[in-house]
C-alpha cells in the first residue's frame, strides 16, 4: 500500500483554498444549518440522543437530524468500524450531494483504540474516506461533541473543511485502498439468491 | 401483485443500533424476512483471551452499550463462584442500587424509543432529559456517564461520596409524581393506541420455542420468572418488591409492564438506602494484581437485565488468562430466529416497531 | 412432572439412567455432567420432558493440547431452578455431531454461531454452513486458538504511524 500513495492526498496542514466571494458568502451561512444523517455506526452513537434533546440542545447551533443521505451534510462516524460497515457507508457518502463533511468520534477510528488487535475492525479511516474533524474520549460526552461541532463550524467559515475536494480529486487513490480492505464495494443480497 | 426486496438497512431513523433487515414484501405485508447481523462485530471472546483476569474489566463493559452495568455484575460473580471470594454486606446494597437505577435508565430510553419508528418525537425528550439525570448521577459515584468499571471481583471499586443519597431521592420522588405525565404523552394518547393495541401479538408457544425471556415471557406466560425471584443473587432476596405480569401480550401490554417496573425499581431503591449498614465496601485481591490467578473450573452466570436473562460462560484452567469466555445475549432468540419466523405477517409499518417492543439490541448479538 | 429436587438428587437421578462420565457439584443452583456422544440427545430429551424447557446457550471449548473440542449445552427450568451443564467431547480436526433442532428449535442460530467461529459440522441442519456474522472471510474459523488475531490485523489493515516510541519498558506475559 506504501507504493500507490499519492502525495498531495495527505495535506499535513490544512490550507485555506482561494475562494470566490459567493463560495465564501455561501460558507458563511451554509455554517449556520448543518443537517446530520442518521446513521449510528458503533458505540458513540449513544450520547447522540443526549446532544439532540433538550439538556444539550444541539439545534441551538442550527443542526438537526435528517434521515435520507441525499439532503444531508455532515456524516458523524460514531466509533469503531467493521468491514461490513464500511461497504454500506460508502454507499451512503457517496450518495450524499456536495459540499459534505465527515466527523468522526473516538480513538477507535484514528489508531484502532481498544480493538486495536482485533481480527474484524479497521485500524485507521482515513485511508478510505477523508475525515475533517475528529473528536477524542471514550465516549465523549455531549461537551466535546459540541465543541467539535463548533469546530467543523469554524472551519467551514475559513475554507478548511476540504475533504470533499480531496476525495473527489483522488478518487482512484481512495478506491483502490477501498477494494485493498474491502474486497468489493457492492452489497450481496446472499439470503435471496 | 409483485414482491418487491428490501432493505431496512442500517440507515434508517426508527433503526436501533447498527442492524439490517432484508425482506421481501408483497403490497404492504412482509413475506419473508432475515436478520443480518455483524456490523457491530468485534472478536470480543478472542479479545478476552488475550488480555489478564484484571485487565478485562476495561473492555467488557463494551459488549452492551446501553447497560454496561450487568457485564461487569456477570463477571464479578462468575469469579466470585471460582474462587469462593466473599463480598461485604454493604457492597451487596451498593450494587443493588447501580443495577437498579441502570433498569431505570434503559426502560426510560425503550419507551422513548417509540418516538423513532411512530413520529412522536416529543416522547424521546422527556424520556432523555429525565435519563441524563440518572447519567449525571453515575457521573458523581463512580467518575463517567456511560462505562463505569466499578463493580469488580470483591466488592465495588469506592465508596459513596458524600450527600449522593439526597440525589438519588430528589430524583426518583421527581420521576414518580411524573409518571402519569409519561403515560399521558405516551401510551394513553389516543394516536399511539391505534399503533400499539392489538399489534405485534407474541402468543406463549412463541415464547417456549424461541427461548424469548424478560419481559415477553412474563407478558404472555403470566407468572412471575424474574432471576431477581427465582434465583435471588446480591441480596434481592431481603427486598420486598413486586413482578408485573399478564397474559395477552400486545405491543401495549409490553409498554406497559416497563413502566410498572420503573415504579417497582424506584421502591427497591429506596428500601437499599434505607437498609444499607456501614462498613468496607472491597476484599482486595492477594498478591500482585497483574499475576492474579483464578482456580479452575466452568461455570455459568447469569443476571436479570431489562431484555432478559443475560450470563457469561467462564472456563478458567488455573491461569493468569480467562481460557474461554462466551456470552449469552438477552436478545439472541428474539432477534435472529424471531426475525426469521414471526416477523412475516406484520405490516411493512410495524418492522421498525417491532424491534423496539421485543426489546432487540444488536451489540449484545454481535458481540 | 416431578417436583422440586435439590442438586444432589438430581445428580443421582441422571445416574441411574445414563452412563455418567463426570459430575460436578457447581453451586446450589447449578451441575455439570459429561456425558458420551450418543446419549446427548436423550439426556436432553428426558430433561425437556422434566420441565427444563429453556436453553440459555450452546457453546464450544477448544483444547487444542488433548486435541478435542468440547460442546456445552446449558438449559434452565423456571420452577426447579437449577442450571444443568450437559457437555461431550468430540475430535477437533473431524468435527461433526448430530443437530438437536428436534428437541429445541431455538438451537438454530446457535449452532450457526458455533461452526462459523470454530468449523463443526452439524448434520441435519443444512443452513448452518452459510456465513452469518463475518461476510466474505477468507481464514481459518477465527475462535480456534491456533489463530491468531493480532498478526491477522496487522496484516491486513494499515496502521498509523507516529514518529515518538511511547514504549518505555517491554511487558511482560
Amino acid at each position: 500500500m506504501e507504493e500507490i500513495r499519492i502525495k498531495n492526498a495527505f495535506p499535513t496542514q490544512e490550507t485555506a483554498e482561494q475562494r470566490g466571494t459567493w463560495t465564501e458568502l455561501g460558507d458563511y451561512f451554509r455554517r449556520q444549518s448543518i443537517w446530520m444523517l442518521m446513521y449510528c455506526t458503533g458505540c458513540c452513537a449513544i450520547e447522540l440522543p443526549q446532544a439532540m434533546t433538550t439538556v444539550y440542545d444541539m439545534e441551538r447551533l442550527g443542526m438537526g437530524p435528517m434521515a435520507t443521505p441525499r439532503q444531508a451534510d455532515v456524516l458523524l462516524i460514531t466509533g469503531y468500524l467493521s468491514l461490513k460497515t464500511l461497504r454500506r457507508l460508502i454507499y451512503s457518502y457517496e450518495q450524499m450531494s456536495e459540499p459534505k463533511y465527515i466527523a468522526a468520534f473516538g480513538p477507535c477510528v484514528l489508531n484502532g483504540g481498544i480493538y486495536h488487535d482485533s481480527h474484524a475492525v479497521l485500524n485507521r479511516l482515513d485511508d478510505y474516506l477523508p475525515v475533517d474533524v475528529y473528536v477524542g474520549g471514550c465516549m465523549p460526552n455531549p461537551e466535546s461533541v459540541m465543541n467539535g461541532f463548533v469546530d467543523l463550524m469554524n472551519l467551514i467559515k475559513d475554507g478548511k473543511a476540504t475533504g470533499w475536494k480531496r476525495y473527489r480529486d483522488n478518487h482512484e487513490w481512495y478506491r483502490a485502498n477501498q477494494i485493498a480492505a474491502v474486497g468489493e464495494v457492492f452489497v450481496h443480497d446472499e439470503f435471496h439468491e | 401483485m409483485r414482491e418487491i426486496k428490501l432493505f431496512l438497512g442500517p440507515q434508517h431513523p426508527g433503526m436501533h443500533g447498527n442492524t439490517s433487515v432484508h425482506m421481501y414484501v408483497e403490497g404492504d405485508i412482509i413475506v419473508k424476512s432475515y436478520l443480518l447481523p455483524g456490523m457491530l462485530h468485534r472478536g470480543f471472546e478472542k479479545g478476552m483471551e488475550n488480555r489478564t483476569w484484571v485487565n478485562n474489566l476495561a473492555l467488557i463493559p463494551r459488549i452492551c452499550v446501553v447497560e454496561p452495568d450487568i457485564n461487569e455484575m456477570v463477571f464479578a460473580m462468575g469469579i466470585e463462584t471460582l474462587t469462593g471470594m466473599e463480598v461485604p454486606e454493604r457492597a451487596h446494597y451498593i450494587r443493588m442500587i447501580i443495577l437498579e437505577l441502570a433498569r431505570i435508565s434503559i426502560h426510560l430510553m425503550a419507551y422513548g424509543g417509540i418516538g423513532g419508528p411512530t413520529g412522536h418525537y416529543t416522547m424521546m425528550y422527556h424520556a432523555q432529559a429525565d435519563r441524563n439525570t440518572i447519567l449525571d448521577i453515575f457521573e458523581k459515584i463512580t467518575g463517567h456517564r456511560i462505562y463505569h468499571q466499578y463493580i469488580v471481583p470483591g466488592g465495588v471499586r469506592k465508596d459513596f461520596p458524600k450527600g449522593i443519597e439526597k440525589d438519588i431521592v430528589d430524583f426518583l420522588d421527581d420521576l414518580a409524581s411524573r409518571y402519569t405525565e409519561h403515560r399521558d404523552l405516551g401510551i394513553d394518547n389516543p394516536t399511539i393506541k391505534k399503533r400499539l393495541d392489538h399489534h405485534i401479538m407474541l402468543p406463549e408457544s412463541v415464547v417456549w420455542e424461541l427461548g424469548v425471556t424478560g419481559v415477553g415471557m412474563r407478558s404472555s406466560v403470566n407468572k412471575p420468572y424474574d432471576l431477581r425471584k427465582v434465583t435471588p443473587y446480591a441480596r434481592y432476596s431481603e427486598i420486598d418488591f413486586h413482578v408485573p405480569t399478564s397474559d395477552y401480550s400486545d405491543a401495549t401490554c409490553r409498554v406497559d409492564i416497563k413502566l410498572q417496573e420503573v415504579v417497582q425499581c424506584i421502591g427497591i431503591i429506596k428500601q437499599c438506602l434505607a437498609k444499607m449498614p456501614e462498613g468496607p465496601v472491597r476484599t482486595k485481591l492477594e498478591g500482585n494484581g497483574l499475576r492474579w490467578k483464578v482456580p479452575k473450573g466452568q461455570v455459568y452466570s447469569a443476571v436479570e437485565s431489562s431484555r432478559g436473562e443475560f450470563g457469561y460462560f467462564i472456563v478458567s484452567d488455573g491461569g493468569t488468562k480467562p481460557y474461554r469466555i462466551a456470552v449469552r445475549g438477552a436478545s439472541f432468540p428474539q432477534g435472529l430466529l424471531g426475525v426469521e419466523k414471526y416477523l412475516p405477517g406484520q405490516r411493512m409499518d410495524d418492522a421498525a416497531l417491532w424491534f423496539d417492543t421485543m426489546g432487540v439490541c444488536s451489540p449484545e448479538i454481535d458481540r | 412432572m416431578m417436583n422440586s429436587m435439590s442438586n444432589i438428587e438430581l445428580v443421582k437421578d441422571l445416574k441411574a439412567r445414563y452412563k455418567i462420565i463426570n459430575a460436578d457439584v457447581v453451586r446450589d443452583t447449578q451441575i455439570a455432567v459429561d456425558v458420551t456422544n450418543g446419549d446427548v440427545h436423550s439426556v436432553l430429551a428426558y430433561l425437556k420432558s422434566q420441565g427444563w424447557r429453556q436453553l440459555s446457550i450452546l457453546t464450544n471449548i477448544d483444547w487444542i493440547d488433548d486435541g478435542e473440542y468440547q460442546l456445552v449445552y446449558i438449559i434452565f427450568n423456571w420452577d426447579n431452578p437449577i442450571w444443568v451443564q450437559v457437555r461431550t467431547r468430540i475430535d477437533r480436526d473431524n468435527a461433526k455431531f448430530p443437530t438437536i433442532t428436534s428437541v429445541y428449535p431455538g438451537a438454530k442460530y446457535y449452532e450457526r454461531d458455533v461452526h462459523e467461529f470454530f468449523g463443526v459440522e452439524f448434520e441435519g441442519n443444512p443452513e448452518a454452513l452459510q456465513q452469518l456474522f463475518l461476510e466474505g472471510w477468507d481464514d481459518m474459523p477465527p475462535l480456534r486458538k491456533d489463530f491468531d488475531a493480532k498478526a491477522y490485523s496487522d496484516k491486513k489493515y494499515s496502521k498509523r504511524e507516529y514518529t515518538t516510541d511511547f514504549n518505555t519498558k517491554e511487558d511482560e506475559k
